[in-house]
Order: C-alpha cells, then structure tokens, then sequence
C-alpha cells in the first residue's frame, strides 16, 4: 500500500456537522428521539473539537440552543431527554393530589444536556441544588445508579457503569471532585459507587455490567472515567500506571487485546458473514497460527472475539489514556489513524460503524474523540474523562469556581 | 384525519401536542402517525389511565420507538392493573425482542413480567420448570440471530438466579453454543458464572476476580480440561486462554501448574527457529517464567510477541519488557 501523509479534512468534516445541527435528521432517526440530547450532545461537541463550535454561531442561534435545552429540565432536577418526554408546565403543579412526576428526568439525559448547555451559554439555568438532590435518590444501595425515578419512588432502569458514569460526570460538573457526603448527606455516596466499580471486574480483567457479566470496553471506560472523575483513580509515583481499579495490570491487557488486525482480501470473503467463525475442526488439530506478517488494518472491537467497530477506538483508547496518564503509548497510534481515515471515515463527512458504513452521529463523535484523544494536530485536544475537549472542560471549571463562590 | 383522531374510541381525549420550539437540537422528521401516537400517549400518561386502550397504543409506539425509556414501564403497570394475561404478553414481547435485536427496554418488561409469574407459581414446581424450559427455548431462538447479544446473556443470568438453573443443562446449553463457535465469548463468560457462582458450593458474593477456597478440586480439574480442549481445537483463539487464568485464580492454583500445557504451543530451541502455535500461549508463559523469576525467558518471549507474533501489540509487550527488571 502506498504510504501516505493521512490527515483530517476539517472543512468535509465541519459540512457533516453542520449538516446534523441544521438539516432534520431522517425519519430512522426516530427509535432514538429518547435521545435527543445525546445527539444535541455530540453535534455541539464535534464542531468544538473542529474549531467550529457554538461560539463561531450567531447569537440568537445560541440562545434558542438554550431555551431548548432548559424547556426540558424536570421540575423534579434532571432533563429529558426530549421534548417528547416533556409536559406543559401546568401539567406538573400539585392540584391536591401530589406533586406531579409525568414523565420523570433521566440522568444520562441530564448529563448530556448539562454538557450542551456548557457549549451555548452557561449554567446558570440548571437548578443545581435540585439536580444534586435528585442524582442522590438515583443512587441504589450497592453504589449503583438507576436511570430515573418513578412517581411512586422507584429507581429504575439499568444498573450498568453507564449510569454511574453520567452521575459522576454530572456531579463533577456541578460541583467537581470534592467529596463532602460524610458532611452534610447531600452528597452521593462516593465510597459506595467505588466499591461497586471495584466489583464489576471480570476474570479475564475487562468490566462489564458485573463481574458476573461478560467484559465490555463502553462499561470498562465508563467504570474508568467515573473513578477519575470522583478523582479516585490512584496518583501514579512514576511512569507505571496504577489505578484504583482491582488489578489494573489484567485491566491493561484486556484493553490492549481490543486491537485486531485484519487484511481487507479476507474481510471481502466474510462479508455479510464477518462475525462468523471458522467451522470447528476435530480436537487436536490446529486450524491457525498467529499473525507472522502486519495485518494492513487495525481496527478495536468491544469484546473479545468480536468484529472491530469505530466507536471502540474511542472506548479503549480513551481508557488506556486514563489509566496511564499519558506517559507510556501502548497502543499502535499510526495503526488506529490508519483505520479510522482508510476504512470507517465517509467521503461526505463523519465516520461509520463498520468499513463502508454509511456516517451517523455516534460513530461520527466518538471518531473524532478517539482521534483527539490521540492528539490530532487539527483537532482540539480531549480530556479522556469528560469526552469534550480539555478548553471545554477548563471552561466549565471556570464556570463552576464562579458559581460556587 | 390521524389514526386516533378519527377514532371514536379515543374521542374522550384530548392529545398533548410536541412542543419543540426554535432551537431544537437533533429535530427528527418524525412521521405524522408517530406524532399523533405519541401526543395521545402524553395524554393517557397524564390522566393515568390504565385500559385495554393504553395497551394498543403502547404497542403501537414501540412499534415505532422500542427505546422510549418509560413507554415500556407504563404498559408494565397497565397490564398489572388490568390483571392481563402475563402469557399472552410474553408471546408478544417475543417478538418484539426478535424484531429489536439491539434494544434493551425489552428486557427489563421481560423482567417484570416473569417476576410477577413467578410469585403466582413460586409454590409450584412443574409449573416453575416449564416456565424455565420456555424462556431458555426463546433465548435459544434469539441465539440463532446473534449468539452474542450482550442484553440477552444479562437476562440469562437473571433467569438462572431467579429460577435456580445452576445445573448441568445451563452447561449443556453454553456446550451446545460453543461447539457451534468456540470464539463465543459470551458463552465462556456464562461458563465462568455458571460455574463459579452456583450457590451449591461457591462462597456468597465471592467476586470473578477472587480465590474461592470452596470450589471443589474436580470441578477446577473439570474446567480446565475443557478449556484446555479448545484451545487444542483453535490455539489462536484467547477465549479459552483467558478462562484457564481465571479458572486458577478462583482455585487459587498457580499459572506455573499449566506450564507444561502451554508449552505444547510454544517451541524455542537453543539454536534455531522456534514454532510457535499460540501467541496467547507465549504470553502466557511469559507470566510464568516472570513470577519464577526467569526473567532471560519471559523477555525473550515477550520480545517474539512484538517482533513476530503479535506485531501490532508491540508497544504494550515492549512495555512488559521494562516491568520485568
């Protein structure tokens, strides 16, 4: 293969994105309209990591970005994640019979709205007191976070690290790494959720939902990132990396193991059929040999044996960062470049899941993050944690002593 | 004139329209019939009402939007309330799971459904078996779409702890799966659960990662000759590799104890070309030899690793290189 200089079209790239802030999303969007301020999320956030962000938009584009967003805080603390889980303001007010939930908040939804808020204007319109207090009755017993609370009380929705991540991430933003819950009992149970996290190890060294659960890269970053932003993830005294993870050696391994080669001769054959393994030949037999020569691709799957995908680069690159704090590169960089710029990038812009993927929004974003996390010169470098760029994150601190003070 | 609007059934309501106002983010072309359904889902939802009605019209949205995050818990409550058919719910969930490979609410109604059957029939035994024999039958089914969906495994082992399923036909089942595709991961994660958390022998809350001294010998012995099986059958497979290491740890058996078996794919002679069947067998090694402290063999094998046998983690063997001295 020729060997050539790969870089970032910025410009096909800031088209795509600007196609998703202003265009309609078709009508398949539609099993995602939970989502809504998920995707508002990333359309935001790409055009920051490209240069383009919210402050390059006119004014009142801003402020109606906003409007939109606070129309969908609950009354209760939290956002929707969508208009269509949001009611006429009357709807809540108590007439007698209560203080009315209606379709309750929903904590990655809040997170997300939360982060886009950050990008058009500030926060003053989070009613954060609120918001707290409410991410404290997610919190189950064992450390985990449900996803929204019912009118009668009840937590529901996952248990997985996703949660706990939106709730530490939300919480750092709206009032960063302090733990004060043996202070004023305001505060979410920090000891607990660690303890949780802790648990969720697998015995190949992955996380996934539980230990008991098969190792998955989203819930391992997300367990990652929640124990540094709760600035639980141990200080290294060197070059080793070390983490309060429960043995961060095997965790490591299992992550550097997300990396699979693959020539684009034998992916053509399995087409259609690319998760499928060879037919099991009789016991004793070998039917292959590890890799002697460079595999022409490098692409990251999300669990073992799995086919490689887009949003992992992210996943897993996002997670060795974290836990190597930047002094060591374990993972092949030109390799992952070569993968997401050669086989998932779009040539209208965006990337998709898989080789020849048509783009969407979620493979687009986490693209681009995996890439900035790798520091690519033409992007804005990311904080691994938050998932925004680091001027994002230091802007929000910003924003945050303000408030505070 | 809307599928709702138009229907003298649904006369008495009064739809709560979008509002989505100027600065919509990720506005969506949503269709008129999804429009009109949901507005009268924000209605029904408002008056709390729980009829056989609100049970078409949540059937209709999840036929259009699986992953609303709170449709599924309202006809969870309609349909306890209505005191409807739990079977005859199922059937339906069936195929909606069939048809919404990647969604997750599915589940968690499935959850709730099987909950309530099960305090209806916890008295029960043949009743409570046959209610196991269907769900394992319908898992089987989605297994044939996609042997590795991730919130059908979680679901399976809820059922397993719910219905008491740690037995021989649980492993029966993963056996099956694995001789279909012994890369099945998902399957030797069940494996390892199966195994190591039957409450028959294994200590309470004792976690993956952790030496359970209650596990009985034969059933370590048991393990780790199958695991060693397949990898006789794909050596590049890291499946099994990575169950052997915690199949020792939960028996608190050093990795040295297999050192003889990886060995099998591993030959480095003095002079001349080694052969090398397994990369995860020279990784595995080069645990061993580092914690008997032979460090000469563990860098040579880690050096193979990343100048020949697995090139594109050359970086991390490298650094594994450095952690030795």
């Amino acid at each position: 293969m020729a060997v050539q200089e790969l870089s970032l079209d910025v410009a096909l790239h800031i088209k795509y994105w600007h196609r998703c802030l202003k265009n309609v999303l078709p009508t398949g969007y539609t099993s995602m309209d939970s989502s809504r301020m998920t995707l508002g999320f990333f359309i935001l956030s790409a055009l920051d990591l490209l240069g383009a962000g919210a402050e390059t938009f006119p004014e009142d584009e801003r402020a109606n970005i906003k409007d939109w967003i606070l129309k969908c805080q609950h009354p209760d603390g939290g956002f929707c994640g969508s208009p269509n889980h949001k009611y006429p303001d009357a709807a809540y007010v108590d007439v007698g019979h209560g203080k009315q939930t209606m379709d309750p908040a929903n904590l990655p939804a809040t997170y997300f709205a939360i982060m886009g808020l950050s990008f058009v204007g500030s926060l003053d319109g989070v009613r954060r007191d609120d918001c707290l207090r409410w991410i404290k009755g997610l919190q189950r017993e064992d450390g985990s976070f449900g996803e929204f609370i019912t009118q009668d009380g009840v937590i529901q929705g996952g248990t997985d690290m996703r949660i706990s991540y939106a709730a530490m991430a939300i919480r750092w933003i709206l009032k960063g790494d302090y733990d004060s819950s043996k202070e004023d009992g305001a505060d979410i149970d920090v000891d607990q959720l660690v303890k949780y996290i802790r648990s969720g190890q697998t015995y190949d060294g992955g996380i996934g939902e539980s230990s008991r659960h098969e190792a998955h890269a989203g819930y391992t970053y997300c367990a990652i990132a929640s124990l540094k932003l709760a600035n639980r993830l141990s200080k290294s005294k060197d070059s080793e990396p070390i983490s309060g993870l429960t043995n961060v050696d095997s965790t490591i391994r299992w992550l550097v193991s997300r990396q699979t080669g693959y020539t684009t001769e034998s992916d053509e054959e399995e087409e259609g059929d690319a998760e499928h393994a060879p037919a099991v030949k009789l016991q004793g037999i070998y039917t292959e040999e590890p890799a002697h020569e460079d595999e022409e691709f490098v692409g990251f799957n999300g669990r073992c044996n799995k086919r490689a995908d887009t949003c992992y680069a992210f996943w897993v690159g996002a997670a060795i960062n974290m836990l190597c704090q930047e002094k060591v590169e374990l993972l092949d960089i030109p390799a992952i470049r070569r993968f997401l710029f050669e086989q998932t990038q779009h040539r209208i812009g965006g990337f998709g899941k898989c080789p020849g993927d048509p783009p969407d929004i979620y493979h687009s974003y986490l693209a681009l993050a995996a890439l900035a996390t790798m520091k690519e010169p033409d992007l804005k470098p990311l904080d691994a944690a938050l998932c925004v760029s680091i001027q994002q994150k230091e802007k929000i601190e910003q924003v945050r002593k303000a408030a505070l003070v | 004139m809307g599928k709702y609007e138009g229907d003298p059934v649904w006369d008495d309501v009064v739809p709560i329209p979008q509002d989505d106002g100027e600065g919509a983010l990720a506005a969506i072309a949503y269709t008129d019939e999804y429009a009109e359904a949901m507005g009268y889902l924000r209605a029904v939802m408002a008056a709390k009402e729980y009829s056989p009605r609100v049970l078409d019209l949540t059937e209709h949205i999840i036929s259009m939007n699986a992953a609303h995050y709170t449709v599924w818990l309202y006809r969870a409550s309609t349909l306890l309330a209505l005191n409807s058919s739990i079977p005859v719910e199922l059937e339906w969930v069936n195929n909606v799971a069939l048809d919404n490979q990647k969604n997750y609410q599915i589940w968690h109604h499935r959850q709730i459904l099987i909950d309530h059957l099960y305090d209806s029939m916890s008295s029960d035994p043949a009743a409570l078996k046959s209610l196991a024999e269907s769900e394992v039958a319908f898992m089987t089914e989605m297994f044939n779409e996609d042997s590795k969906n991730y919130h059908v495994w979680s679901y399976r082992q809820w059922v397993v702890r719910k219905l008491d399923l740690f037995d021989k036909g649980e492993i029966e089942c993963i056996e099956t799966l694995l001789r279909q595709d012994v890369r099945n991961n998902s399957a030797w994660s069940h494996r390892f659960f199966v195994v190591f958390s039957n409450p028959k022998y294994c200590t309470p809350g004792s976690k993956a990662t952790e030496y359970d001294p209650k596990i009985p010998g034969e059933i370590l012995d048991r393990e780790i000759e199958f695991a060693k099986a397949a990898t006789f059958e794909a050596p590049q497979n890291q499946s099994p590799w990575n169950y052997l290491r915690g199949v020792l740890k939960k028996g608190g058996r050093k990795l040295s104890s297999l050192e003889c078996f990886a060995g099998e794919f591993v030959k480095i002679p003095e002079v001349g070309e080694e052969d090398i069947k397994s990369s995860h067998a020279l990784d595995f090694l080069a645990d061993v030899w580092a914690q008997k402290g032979e460090n000469e063999k563990a860098d040579k094998a880690l050096t193979l690793l990343g100048d020949k046998y697995d090139r594109i983690r050359k970086n991390y063997w490298d650094w594994r290189r450095t952690s030795l001295k």
